[in-house]
């Protein structure tokens, strides 16, 4: 049995278009008191359309530094980080992220998030109106749309903070960690809020967590990254059929033999 | 802050109770004359000249004036505000978000700020005379301080994390300085502009002093000549009520034109 699942898991990059997010041998160093510190070495890997991509490892693995240099806030020290062929140089709405801490807005209600970034591409209101409430009913969070930041839960601040860069359609989205913070029964919520939202609009997303739980719930595949090396230990798909719920057997199968596997 | 219930009758009761007190404290000394009246005026005799100087149209000396004077203060501040905030805001913004400029400015800002305002009234005497651009230069030059370091401060302090939002959501510089950096700076910026505008007052009164015919500065010490404590008095309650006005209206009309200082302060 072992054998026969992990060469299903190991199947790899199974997008047989042009991928949307390419990474190439993306290495990072850090310079601390004069010593250069590796913190990524030799990342390679790619996304499709549509994929759901979950890259995970312990506490300072690298991960939340990739993330940072796929969204161009980071530049690497080495490779390539391209989206549509286009080698990425900085920030920009077509690599949108959604961060782990509350960053929205405060002086502007949870409507005015939602339409920040598209009020500066058109100058049509009605059409930024229209967006709105579209985004607004997918996260549901309609009735509360004249609140400002403060007055909602961490969990809706999420939902926001989700809407505010999907109204911008971007070619991939970026989450750094959302949920961490959000208590156990929000988070599964925030889960499965996410998978319906991209099976409906069938956006790429690359989602980095430290919770293997919420990468098998979640990924198309799984990335590993290594701490020590700074490498990509291992990549896996998930065969598992969705919806996705950690009592089933299938489920804790494949959990037992991903723990065992690592 | 422990909060009070708006609309209680304590909470409309509560800023009154000292200057009842003080009122009541004077009235008794100046009753008990263990002050002459000479050096302390009787309360009553202040609201007599009090109302002579701002309704009376009969002809003694300051009757009827206040409307002129209070109007060639408030011009003297406004334009010394206004070329304050002209320079502070966007220099402030600018070195709170940049070290280059921080770097160029801060020595020089910081020194110039060691010097005493009062020290510049002889040279700007001699620069602009006596009147109108003496005094909207002091006032413009003290208001400046606390414009230029709180907004820097304010830029200074904004959440990186914002601007990196920014960024990814594709806001150019112009934009996310309109956007992002002023209102995430509104905070500092308004307690900024308050404190030079309080200031504007003291300096304004300063720039008054040197012998312009009118202004609430120039009616106090016209009235100190004359003897006219009396005037004397009238003439800083005066500053006191049409300052803390002026602070109050600042702050409205901040609150009017921004979301972020309606919904952050």
């Amino acid at each position: 049995m072992k054998g026969a699942l992990t060469k299903e898991m190991l199947k790899t990059q199974v997008n047989p278009e042009q991928p949307v997010l390419k990474v190439v041998n993306v290495t990072k160093h850090f310079e601390i008191n004069g010593t250069a510190k590796s913190v990524l070495h030799n990342i390679t890997f790619s996304a499709g359309v549509g994929e759901m991509i979950c890259i995970t490892g312990r506490s300072g693995c690298g991960k939340t530094t990739l993330l940072n240099i796929l969204a161009g806030f980071l530049k690497p020290s080495a490779g390539t980080v391209m989206v549509n062929g286009e080698p990425v140089r900085k920030p920009g709405p077509d690599r949108c992220v959604v961060f782990q801490e509350d960053t929205l807005f405060p002086w502007l209600t949870v409507r005015e998030n939602i339409a920040f970034g598209l009020k500066g591409r058109t100058k049509d209101k009605g059409y930024v109106s229209k967006e709105v409430d579209r985004f607004l009913s997918l996260v549901g969070l309609r009735e509360f749309q004249h609140y400002l930041p403060r007055e909602i839960s961490g969990g809706m601040k999420q939902r926001v903070a989700i809407a505010r860069v999907l109204i911008l359609q971007p070619q991939v989205l970026l989450m750094d960690e959302p949920f961490a913070s959000l208590d156990y029964h929000t988070r599964r919520e925030m889960q499965d809020l996410l998978v319906s939202i991209w099976t409906e609009l069938g956006q790429t997303i690359i989602f980095v967590t430290h919770d293997l739980d919420e990468a098998i719930t979640l990924a198309d595949r799984i990335v590993v990254m290594d701490r020590g090396s700074g490498c990509i230990r291992q990549e896996l798909a998930v065969p598992l059929p969705r919806p996705r719920k950690a009592e089933q057997t299938e489920y804790l199968f494949f959990r037992r033999k991903l723990y065992e596997f690592l | 802050m422990e909060q009070l219930k708006k609309g209680s009758r304590l909470h409309a009761l509560l800023p009154w109770i000292i200057p009842g007190i003080f009122v009541l404290v004077w009235v008794m000394v100046s009753y008990a004359e263990l002050i002459p009246h000479y050096l302390l005026p009787n309360p009553l005799k202040i609201i007599k000249t009090g109302s002579a100087y701002i309704f009376s149209t009969a002809n003694s000396p300051y009757a009827g004036r206040f409307l002129s004077d209070a109007g060639a203060s408030l011009t003297r501040v406004f334009f010394g505000f206004f070329c304050a905030i002209l320079f502070g805001l966007p220099l402030g913004i600018l070195s709170g978000r940049l070290a280059v400029v921080n770097r160029l400015l801060d020595t020089f800002i910081n020194g110039l700020r060691a010097v005493p305002g009062i020290t510049w009234l002889p040279l700007a005497m001699v620069w602009f005379g006596i009147g109108m651009r003496t005094t909207v230069f002091l006032v413009a030059l003290a208001a400046f301080f606390p414009i230029y370091l709180n907004a820097a401060a304010g830029a200074r302090q904004i959440n990186a994390q914002l601007l990196q939002a920014g960024a990814m959501m594709g806001v150019g510089r112009f934009r996310g300085s309109l956007s992002i950096l002023l209102p995430g700076s509104m905070p500092h910026i308004m307690t900024g502009l308050r404190l030079g505008l309080g200031i504007s007052w003291a300096y304004l009164v300063l720039g008054e002093l040197t012998g312009v015919p009118n202004g609430l500065g120039a009616v106090i010490m016209d009235a100190r000549m004359l003897g006219r404590v009396d005037m004397i008095i009238v003439g800083m309650i005066l500053i006191a009520i049409v300052g803390r006005m002026s602070d109050g209206l600042l702050v409205k009309v901040l609150r009017g034109c921004f979301k972020s200082a309606r919904r952050m302060t």
